[in-house]
């Protein structure tokens, strides 16, 4: 009986981890299903989503082999990068100075903002095209580059909004007071609290470069990015090394979120004692 | 708040300001009233031959070479010196000429020298003014070994601008473990397979299809036999008889088990991860198609796309590629180096089909009235 | 205010604003000039003020805009019951996993949007197990199927604009101080009345901001209904792909893409207005 109500508090108390287990869970099924599809044995080579042939390790020794696959996925990832860095820059920016200034133009920039945001890929990608074949402006990584800084400008500022709303002012005042330039208040005390948020927008915008077909399609001329060679190769079987890569490429970037959190913790048990703090900061005073 | 008062109506100014700018921009292009599109403007360009050097870039469909190192591309490489960038990047008809149109339409190649498209899409290219022609006197090996049956073809009829990779047919594929009675277009209709039939998106595939199974020639039927025959569809659809119209993702449900029947090409075997599935020749005939190598306006290395074409042409080059692909080639003496490679293809219908086979079959057939045709198709496939 | 602390906002909106005009709004007008325009790719486009392009875009895709809107909303809903707790859960209980969670949020991303959900559609196949249990649970009837159905398109839609919603509310629920909610507990209220007058209120940015990060690409999405849809699950998004692609009507298509940009912000304004603006507007007086 006392076990049985020990139990229930356990569960009570833990729901809620559990329940992100369980969700995250969920977010990762197709990546289980595409990983164990990678070792699927196929006859021709191209993905079939059944294991009837058994399993093989072959194209796992092959993963390298199609040149234009990885050339694609390099693209992606160079693309992307790029793309993240300069949009979150940028973006980062413009939600600092929606969310912390008054100026004339505030309601015209914020709707400037919203309406990439509004208006479906297809037509974004068509009119980029058509504007720059007006301009004979060519083809290729440029045009895209520009077209995937282009609408992520939009994700990076109301992420990095969400967080500035609500921002405690009074630790910069405090700094200020303190005897701090602006930079240096800036540099020390507001950009590591809005970093988690920037961050979120960073990774937001390498999600939806990498991601993007659409858009891409319409601005790519000759350059092949790796949705745009998946799209491609669906029509007559997907070879199962995309499988292979894009397992790869999440087992590597699973294995660097680790290395990073393995040296957070050694960092911090080198570091002087200090008790972990997840809280936020001080609360605005009551007024 | 005042200020917030202000602000608003500063907002307002800034809006009506930028409003009264596009207008006036709009105002001066209607002034103009031009007119942007429309093709067929500037004289037909033929394509240049000479010694193939540099660089060719090809834009094909997926899986339509037999790829690798020993493949047909490291081979023209080896044998010319040319270094080729070949592209797989056609889904679908329409969606690659949708973003190939604009720089087209300006006289740009879209930096590919050669393109492979079905028939009539080639004619509305070569239409509108956006292909190179070709010399026959370039392409000795091309009309040398080409299939008789392909020399005219309806949409080009002196092989002016386009030159045949491969055909196919379009008939139904069939589960025959769970329906093996299906052999005509109609049986599609049957309730009984309810939920579990799919059929192609394409206008000149899918209504061409119902509408011989009807008894009407789709070549010679008027724009309201077509739309009869959409409708006919689009009852089916609205009543779920119809799983799906598809592109090529029918493999993949005819494998999964979801769908007992399709609409579908004939090449698609090695597809399709299901022994008893078997593509049938609709008892009142086919549909038959080719796709086709065409030069665009702009391209820079005409001389060695035009090498390629023959060397793709070349019988010994032409079995590699069709052992692969398993579609029909344009080539003649094919069907005799597959034979002797001990390959079972040789014997097959569907990549050597015989004239009797293809009897009832029709081509690629352009609806009259496109324009009114294709708008009702349309609506059918969004729902 | 001195000029050049009054010009501080001007140059850190610069490079975005001019990024957004040259590369957004320039398109938009070569777009609107070509609604204007009527004809048809071979006898070309002329401008001719063909305001009529709007109205006849409209007709016959009423239902595929009330679909879209149905389908979007629905999975909006989805994604934000089930990222909430997931958002909140890594916020504040994860400790040092929170990277390793935010990564695994957005880790299927990595895999591009057809082969994942190609891999759905594996999953959901009529013969699969997990079809099996459904019916078993009797949430799908006996012979019935997920694939191409509503629900299928949904379940779809939910799934990849997951990240979407979950990254803002995480955004938001970080800055959270948990103190506020022991402070009222302290004064006796219920954990559930906490989290309705202080952690609802106080997280309304990071909802609105997820709600509309979500909605709006879901309403233009064309892909999921292509590839687990059926015959009439056809969304605006793939009509105007039609449109533009298929039958080429490029005025029609790009009419139809201004009325959708009309609708979709007319819903946001309507939205902002009833969540508060100051919740988006960034003005932080207003925002509680």
């Amino acid at each position: 009986m006392a076990g049985l109500s020990r139990g229930w508090k356990w569960l009570r108390r833990n729901a809620l981890p559990i329940y992100a287990c369980l969700a995250v869970a969920y977010m990762l099924i197709p990546i289980v299903v595409i990983a164990v599809f990678s070792f699927g044995a196929t006859p021709k080579g191209k993905l079939t989503f059944g294991l009837d042939h058994g399993f093989t390790t072959e194209y796992w020794s092959s993963a390298f082999s199609l040149p234009d696959l990885n050339e694609a996925l390099m693209t992606s990832l160079r693309l992307a990068a790029l793309s993240t860095a300069i949009s979150t820059a940028i973006g980062t920016m413009m939600a600092l100075a929606l969310v912390r200034h008054r100026f004339h133009g505030r309601r015209a920039a914020n709707l400037l903002i919203v309406i990439p945001m509004a208006t479906p890929e297809v037509v974004i990608g068509a009119s980029l095209l058509s504007m720059f074949i007006y301009y004979s402006f060519a083809l290729g990584f440029t045009t895209l580059l520009i077209a995937h800084v282009m609408f992520s400008i939009s994700f990076v500022v109301v992420v990095v909004r969400s967080r500035l709303i609500g921002f405690d002012r009074h630790l910069e005042e405090a700094a200020a007071d303190l005897g701090a330039t602006p930079f240096a208040t800036f540099r020390t005390v507001t950009l590591p609290l809005l970093a988690p948020g920037i961050l979120a927008a960073a990774l937001l915008a390498f999600a939806l470069s990498i991601d993007d077909f659409v858009i891409s399609n319409f601005n790519s001329g000759t350059t092949v990015t790796f949705p745009l060679y998946v799209f491609g190769v669906a029509l007559r079987g997907i070879p199962v090394q995309v499988n292979v890569l894009a397992t790869m490429l999440f087992a590597l970037i699973a294995v660097a979120v680790c290395l990073v959190l393995w040296q957070q913790r050694r960092a911090e048990r080198m570091a002087a004692v200090r008790p972990e703090r997840e809280a936020a900061p001080i609360p605005a005073p009551a007024s | 708040m005042k200020s917030n008062g202000t602000q608003s109506r500063r907002g307002a100014l800034t809006v009506s300001g930028v409003i009264a700018v596009l207008a006036l921009a709009l105002g001066l292009a209607a002034c103009g009233g031009d007119t942007v599109g429309g093709g067929g403007n500037g004289e037909v360009t033929t394509a240049k031959g000479g010694p193939a050097r540099g660089k060719l870039t090809i834009s094909n469909w997926p899986g339509y070479i037999d790829p690798g190192p020993k493949g047909t591309v490291a081979e023209f490489e080896d044998k010319t010196g040319v270094s080729v960038d070949y592209i797989e990047d056609i889904n679908s008809n329409d969606g690659f000429f949708g973003k190939l149109q604009p720089q087209l339409e300006q006289g740009e190649s879209g930096g590919r020298d050669i393109f492979v498209v079905a028939d009539y899409m080639a004619k509305q290219m070569y239409d509108l003014g956006y292909l190179q022609e070709i010399d026959h006197a370039d392409l000795p090996t091309v009309f040398k070994t080409l299939l008789p049956s392909l020399e005219s073809p309806g949409f080009d009829p002196e092989r002016k601008f386009s030159v045949p990779w491969q055909g196919g047919m379009t008939g139904i594929w069939v589960d025959t473990s769970k329906a093996p009675e299906i052999r005509s277009v109609n049986d599609l209709f049957d309730p009984k397979y309810k939920g579990k039939v799919t059929m192609l998106e394409e206008l000149r595939e899918t209504p061409a299809l119902v509408m011989l199974a009807e008894g009407v020639d789709p070549a010679k039927a008027s724009a309201e036999q077509w739309l009869d025959a959409i409708d006919k569809i689009k009852a089916a659809a609205d009543s779920g008889q119809i799983r799906k119209f598809t592109g090529n993702e029918y493999t993949e449900d005819l494998t999964a088990g979801n769908i007992v029947a399709a609409i579908g090409w004939s090449g698609d075997a090695s597809l399709i991860e299901n022994e008893n599935a078997e593509w049938r020749m609709p008892t009142e005939g086919c549909t038959q198609w080719s796709e086709n190598m065409v030069i665009p306006v702009g391209a820079s290395n005409t001389a060695a796309a035009l090498a390629w074409m023959n060397f793709v042409y070349r019988p010994e080059v032409a079995v590699d590629i069709t052992e692969y692909v398993e579609y029909i080639s344009p080539v003649q003496g094919v069907k005799e180096l597959l034979a002797k490679r001990g390959s079972e293809l040789a014997q097959s219908d569907i990549v050597f089909p015989t004239e009797k086979f293809t009897a009832k079959c029709t081509g690629q057939n352009t609806p009259p009235d496109l324009e009114r045709v294709n708008e009702a198709w349309q609506e059918v496939l969004t729902g | 205010m001195g000029l050049k602390q009054r010009l501080v906002p001007y140059w850190l909106l610069g490079p975005g604003l001019l990024w957004l005009v040259l590369f957004f709004l320039v398109p938009m007008y070569f777009m609107g000039e070509l609604a204007l325009r009527s004809g048809t790719l071979t006898t070309g486009f002329t401008f001719d003020w063909a305001w009529a392009n709007f109205p006849d875009s409209l007709s016959g895709h009423a239902e595929q805009i009330v679909r879209s809107f149905f389908y979007a909303g629905t999975a909006t809903v989805l994604a934000l019951l089930i990222s909430y707790p997931l958002a909140y859960a890594i916020a504040f209980r994860a400790g040092r996993f929170k990277l390793l969670l935010l990564f695994a949020v957005i880790a299927p991303f990595f895999t591009t949007y057809l082969i994942r959900t190609i891999a759905w559609k594996t999953i959901l196949s009529d013969s699969s197990p997990v079809v099996s249990v459904l019916q078993t649970l009797s949430l799908v009837p006996p012979d019935g199927r997920v694939l191409a159905t509503s629900g299928a398109v949904i379940a779809g839609l939910t799934y990849n604009f997951l990240p979407f919603m979950v990254l803002p509310l995480y955004a938001n629920l970080e800055r959270l101080d948990l103190r506020l909610i022991e402070a009222a507990k302290d004064l006796y209220s219920s954990s559930h009345t906490a989290f309705l007058r202080v952690t609802l209120p106080l997280t309304m940015p990071g909802i609105v901001a997820g709600v509309l990060l979500t909605f709006i690409p879901a309403f233009g999405d064309y892909i999921n209904a292509l590839v687990l849809g059926g015959t009439q699950q056809a969304m605006i998004g793939n009509v105007i792909q039609s449109l533009y692609l298929t039958q080429r009507d490029y005025p029609e298509a790009a009419a139809l893409s201004f009325l959708m940009m009309a609708l979709i912000l007319a819903i946001v304004v309507v939205y902002i207005r009833f969540a508060g603006t100051g919740a988006f507007m960034g003005d932080e007086e207003e925002a509680t």
